[in-house]
């Protein structure tokens, strides 16, 4: 007997029926963080509702409010996109290092989100650009910010039944370079020890990190250093990253080296976008 | 909710209707019910891309992927590339520089460069790293692997483009 | 030596189009017959009684038509220390022991009834550190070594954990070490590895209604299966048939007999079903051989002049839970414990020490990885002292032509001066290109660590129409034996490659080859081949010189044809004397013509008990490996710029095989150096899968430039030696020897992950370098 039923829906109406039937019943978008989880017992599932035909899912479109990237839409066709290419470029290079080419045809932004790891390569830029996510359940829609939607690792605001839609990149888009910088132990095909996005808005700077705390975290005191106080010595700006995450040992790395690892990583992403 | 799936898919060129089981994989299901065993498994995680293969065009880790997913979808697998017996120039270039030893890999990392060929006809080294980085070759066979790609670029005077 | 024809050129691999088409048949690619489906229930504890085990519950899972238990199937097997059970019986001692194993319809069948087996353990004390295990209130793994059968090379202590106590006593190492201007005692580490093939352990076993046995098996070993089962099962060898089909990498992990006998006690209760087990990634990692961890300790003591006078050598392994075949490489390590060196004076401790975590075995290298480590190690660590280049300190002790081993073996036809040179011009020794950049060296060498009367046989057939067949017993795991073997055959007869076929072993039907292990095979199954080629010739020789009228010492064959050396117009077609040779007369004169070989060295002989010394080499391969690397001093991150690699293949049978080879152990070596360590907690693996496990992409592959020697070996068929292990072994010291020369820092184990190195930069400007065990 198959563990699980499956089914493919071509509107939103219905996947919010399927996943209303079954409470064990989940999204399937990517599935690349799904069949994952399934087959090391992490999820114990009753249904995969697939949403990547949902025709609203699929949108990608820049627009008067910013650039919408529809839930199923795959990391690789994110990464081409034109306009984020050209107005967050950032998105681009942190949704890039996720994965493999063969795993980014599949996975898709929302699935990153969703699944909520501490160490979501995607997360850190959103946190920067303040995305905002689009969920919608069966009565009702709401909106929120990026910074909102994670709750623990593995947890977000999410309630049984409800979908993300989409994710937002408002405008105005960040005047300024943004980079993210990963560290991890092959610098190919890896999980971050640290993930640190820095992107510049005009003379301030945001910055965020994964896998130092558990959700994404935004470097609030490094931030306030630079836009508060004018600090300009980057590596006491950065020296600040300690106050603001709390990582743990694993065995991608210690919680000693991740503190060092955040800090270089945030001193040479300023020197990177606060510098010529 | 029904756990079987009624699937239409194209396998190699051929059109095919089956009832499959809504947790079976799509690399089991290449494997067992279609008999294709050129596939491989190596991880069933995603990792080693051992299970390539190209769905609509697209490279998949077929590990991770239900075959009822692969409703709609055209599948090309290893089996699929060679033509009324003659190879495929990426199968030929493979064998030209050596480019295995054990060749559990190689099916997974033809397809992948396969498809790399197709969107990108003139790769670069750099480009070559990053469409085949999601195949590990335990034997080691990558300087080997990215020559044999390099000489299907269109760049290159080798490269036999039909 | 005459010019060669086939040997030395590059044919495409025999087994080319079948890999590259999907067509090439794996274990698990093949419907063998009515099959059943296997999975192992595994302890979860590392040392445990087993008090309780309840399979009533699986036995009745829909599904389920067999199970079995340890206490059933209680016969042991092992290669030279027979310790070892298919199954945990009364005790377990590693985290992922199978203790039971179910049979089903599918496979689904067999997970879900697996998980219906109660087993309920008292746990015992445990040891997960061999050094520990050798105090004398270490917990026991094994309470009555005494009993356990063993070959006589190998010196276990009962009452202790230590399952083979190697000793090497050369020269007088007291002696040596007051001739010594310096004296530098450092303590090694080596981690325990994987050899994760792409393909994992699979399996599969038939016992037939009238009594045989027939196993599948992705064994690189199965004339050793074979024998191995037999012995286990008490059943004689002719009941017995072992296949190996092509081998998704072996690499040392498929050595020996691994898990065939989880499959054998379902058969039997199951005649006349295919029963099959197929490895996950994770029981792969956790339940299969791993690399034994080393704990070294070396003492060297060194002239100013920079001659090596004296080495003091304790190591102390990892085995593992068991270790029949692990107590081999303690002792290859023990007798080859002077690397490539010639060092008059040794005193050498090898010990191979039972702990609760996975099973040590042999893996690419054979200890010599693990051993040769600490020595290439030191050398950089005594040139910094002696203010000498750490090439030179090589060229002044590195092993010449009479050169004797640690086992006081001598050595000829050597060049590896000449491995060290080359590849250090290849990466521009010498010159330093910037602040964090760096450059090492290393040299390596190894000899095949098999029993001194390891044989290899083949036989020839000559088909109707001339063409050939080749049977060996050999496996195909990517090394390129088809292809090497067909050239071999090729020479010896004079007949082109294509004409030549052979297959994948089949022990009922390829004769007896001891192991495809050790970088032996195409060494002794290319002599072995010869041999059978010479009988071939002789026959057809014999037969055309009845047909020429001229004498069979005068004839030559070419491809298709005998001729007579003095007048090539006399001449007959090869298939007029294959097929069945008959006079114009009608009279039959011969049958099919089929040759043998049969092939044992005959210069190896076994090593003093106390002393170590003998000849137990076969052939010594020499090599070494240059790197440059450039680390970013705040990440520790370690980037390889270039790698050059050096191997002196004797003849390579085929220079780009050959060159694969080289750069596929190349790429070996530096992810051991980066980034491979199976992390354990109590035992149990950590990191089973490539999410943690981390192997290089080929976006982590610098540039190789390989070089590859032909000094020939006097005795090798065409003067070849084997090459398959060796470009490993000197990468992981060449890399940590450049990371040195770039940081200063000294890496005294690997691999060498960013935070390691941070962390031993910021040792090292704390006044506390050197980067901790
Ligand atoms: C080999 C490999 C390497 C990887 N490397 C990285 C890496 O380097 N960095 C990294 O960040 N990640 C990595 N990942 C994980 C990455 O692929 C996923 O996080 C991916 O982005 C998830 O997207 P998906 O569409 O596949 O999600 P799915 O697997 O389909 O879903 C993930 C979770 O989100 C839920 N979900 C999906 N879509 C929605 C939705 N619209 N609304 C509500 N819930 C939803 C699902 O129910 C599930 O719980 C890797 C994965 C693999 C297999
Ligand atoms: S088996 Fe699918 S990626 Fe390894
Ligand atoms: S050829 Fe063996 S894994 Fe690539």
């Amino acid at each position: 007997m198959p563990s699980f039923a499956y089914r493919k829906c071509t509107n939103l109406a219905e996947a919010f029926k399927l996943l209303k039937e079954d409470d064990r019943a989940v999204p399937l978008a990517g599935g690349t963080d799904l069949t994952v989880g399934i087959r090391g017992g992490k999820f114990r599932v009753g249904a995969l509702i697939d949403i990547k035909d949902i025709p609203e899912l699929n949108i990608l479109l820049a627009d008067r409010d910013g650039i919408t990237i529809g839930a199923a839409v795959s990391l690789n066709r994110i990464i081409s996109f034109g306009p984020i290419r050209e107005n967050v470029p950032i998105l681009a290079e942190a949704c890039h290092c996720i994965g493999t080419y063969s795993v980014r045809n599949r996975a898709t932004l929302s699935g990153n989100i969703c699944n909520a790891s501490p160490a979501a390569d995607a997360a850190p830029p959103l946190y920067c650009l303040e995305a905002r996510v689009n969920i919608a359940g069966p009565r009702k829609k709401r909106t929120v910010s990026i910074e909102a939607f994670f709750t623990g690792p593995g947890q977000t605001v999410l309630q049984q039944g409800e979908l993300v839609t989409s994710v937002l990149i408002p405008r105005p888009y960040p005047a300024g370079k943004g980079v993210y910088l990963k560290g991890s132990r092959t610098g190919s095909v890896d999980l971050a020890t640290v993930g640190v996005a820095v992107q510049r808005r005009g003379n301030e700077v945001r910055i965020a990190l994964g896998a130092v705390a558990p959700t994404p975290v935004r470097a609030g005191s490094v931030e306030n250093a630079v836009n508060k106080n004018g600090e300009t010595d980057w590596a006491a700006a950065a020296r600040l990253v300690r106050d603001d995450i709390s990582p743990i040992t694993d065995l991608r790395g210690s919680r000693e080296y991740r503190y060092h690892l955040a800090e270089v990583l945030v001193r040479r992403g300023l020197e990177q976008v606060m510098e010529g | 909710m029904s756990k079987n799936v009624t699937i239409n898919f194209s396998v190699n060129g051929e059109r095919e209707t089956r009832v499959v089981e809504a947790d079976l994989s799509l690399l089991t299901f290449i494997r067992e019910q279609l008999n294709l065993t050129g596939t491989k498994e190596g991880c069933a995680v995603g990792e080693c891309g051992a299970c390539i293969v190209l769905l609509d065009g697209n490279p998949a880790n077929s590990c991770l992927v239900l075959a009822a997913e692969l409703d709609g979808k055209e599948l090309l697998t290893i089996e699929g590339l060679a033509r009324n017996g003659e190879l495929d120039r990426v199968q030929k270039a493979f064998i030209d520089h050596a480019a295995f030893q054990c060749g559990y890999c190689t099916p997974g990392m033809i397809m992948s460069a396969r498809a790399l060929l197709e969107r990108n006809p003139s790769p670069t080294d750099a480009d070559i790293d990053e469409a085949l980085s999601g195949n590990l070759c335990r034997c080691g066979a990558y300087q080997e692997i990215r020559e044999a790609v390099k000489s299907c670029s269109r760049h290159n005077g080798e490269g036999r483009i039909e | 030596m005459p010019a060669l024809n086939y040997v030395g050129i590059s044919v495409p691999r025999k087994d080319a189009v079948e890999k590259v088409t999907g067509g090439a048949k794996f274990l698990e690619d093949l419907y063998i017959g009515p099959m059943l489906y296997a999975r192992i229930k595994k302890s979860t504890v590392a040392h445990g009684r087993i008090k309780r085990i309840d399979t009533s519950k699986a036995e009745k899972h829909p599904g389920v038509k067999a199970v079995v238990t340890g206490r059933e199937f209680p016969n042991k097997v092992g290669l030279y220390l027979i310790d070892r059970t298919f199954f945990a019986v009364g005790k377990v001692r590693y985290w992922g022991e199978p203790v039971a194993a179910v049979a089903a319809v599918s496979e689904k069948s067999a997970a879900e009834a697996v998980e219906l087996i109660e087993v309920e353990y008292e746990e015992l004390p445990a040891v997960f550190d061999p050094r520990e295990a050798l105090q004398k209130e270490a917990p026991l793994v094994h309470e009555h070594l005494e009993t356990y059968e063993r070959v006589p090379v190998f010196y276990p202590t009962p009452g202790t954990n230590i399952s083979n106590h190697f000793k090497l006593r050369k020269g007088d190492t007291e002696k040596g070490f007051a001739e010594a201007d310096l004296i530098l005692e450092r303590e090694y580490h080596v981690p325990q590895m994987q050899h994760v093939t792409i393909e994992t352990h699979k399996a599969a076993a038939l016992w037939s209604h009238d009594g045989k046995l027939t196993v599948w098996s992705t064994a690189q070993s199965p004339s050793i299966v074979r024998q191995l089962l037999a012995k286990s099962l008490d059943l004689p060898l002719g009941r017995v048939r072992v296949i190996s089909n092509y081998i998704g990498g072996g690499f040392g992990g498929k050595a020996g007999a691994t898990m065939e006998g989880l499959v054998i006690p379902l058969a039997q209760k199951c005649p006349g079903y295919v029963v099959r087990i197929v490895f996950t990634r994770e029981e792969d990692v956790q339940g299969t051989f791993t690399r034994q961890a080393l704990y070294a300790r070396l003492k060297t003591g060194v002239r100013k002049d920079g001659r090596i006078t004296a080495l003091q050598y304790e190591m102390i392994w990892d085995g593992g839970a068991y270790t029949e075949y692990g107590v081999n490489i303690v002792r290859a390590a023990g007798y080859s414990s002077t690397g490539a060196y010639d060092i008059p004076n040794v005193k050498t401790d090898s010990y191979c020490v039972y702990t609760n975590n996975p099973v040590g075995g042999p893996v690419r290298g054979f200890g010599m990885c693990e051993m040769q480590w600490g020595i290439e190690r030191q050398i950089d660590e005594i040139a910094r002292e002696l203010k000498m280049d750490p090439l030179q300190l090589r060229l002044i002790n590195g092993m010449k032509e009479g050169s004797r081993t640690a086992s006081g073996q001598a050595v000829a036809h050597v060049a590896f001066d000449q491995c060290l040179q080359t590849v250090a011009e290849a990466i521009q020794w010498g010159r330093k290109e910037g602040r964090y950049r760096g450059k090492g060296i290393a040299g390596l060498v190894k000899a095949p660590a098999q029993p001194s009367n390891a044989a290899s046989s083949a036989i020839i057939r000559i088909n109707e129409d001339g063409t050939v067949h080749v049977l060996m017993g050999a496996t195909e795991m990517g090394q390129g034996m088809l292809t090497a073997i067909s050239q071999i055959a090729a020479e010896a007869l004079n007949i082109p490659v294509e004409k030549i076929e052979i297959r994948v072993p089949d022990t009922d039907f390829s004769p007896y080859e001891w192991q495809s292990v050790g970088s032996r095979t195409t060494y002794t199954c290319g002599k072995a081949v010869q041999m059978a080629a010479r009988d071939v010739l002789e026959q057809i020789y014999r037969l055309a010189s009845l047909e020429l009228g001229k004498p069979a010492g005068e004839m030559k064959l070419d491809n298709d044809t005998v001729y007579w050396l003095k007048d090539k117009s006399k001449q007959v077609p090869l298939k007029k004397l294959a097929d069945s040779y008959k006079k114009d007369t009608g009279e039959g004169v011969s049958g099919p013509i089929i040759g043998r070989g049969s092939y044992v060295p005959t210069k190896m002989s076994n090593l003093d008990p106390e002393t170590g010394q003998g000849n137990p080499g076969l052939f010594y391969c020499f090599g070494a490996t240059a790197a440059e690397v450039e680390v970013d001093p705040e990440t520790g991150t370690v980037k390889i710029l270039q790698l050059a690699a050096s191997i002196d293949a004797g003849q390579a049978v085929n220079p780009q095989l050959c060159r694969v080879q080289v750069h596929g152990g190349t790429i070996m070596g530096l992810s051991t150096a980066l980034y491979e360590e199976i992390q354990l907690d109590r035992g149990r693996v950590l990191n089973p899968n490539f999410t943690d496990y981390k192997i290089p992409t080929i976006a982590n592959t610098p540039p190789i430039s390989s070089f590859i020697l032909e000094t020939a070996e006097a005795d090798g068929p065409y003067g070849l030696r084997g090459i398959g292990e060796q470009p490993m072994i000197s990468v992981a010291p060449a890399i940590a020897n450049a990371v040195a020369d770039a940081v200063g820092i000294d890496p005294r184990t690997f691999p060498l992950t960013p935070e390691r190195v941070y962390k031993a930069i910021k040792e090292k400007e704390a006044g506390t370098h050197s980067i901790p065990g």
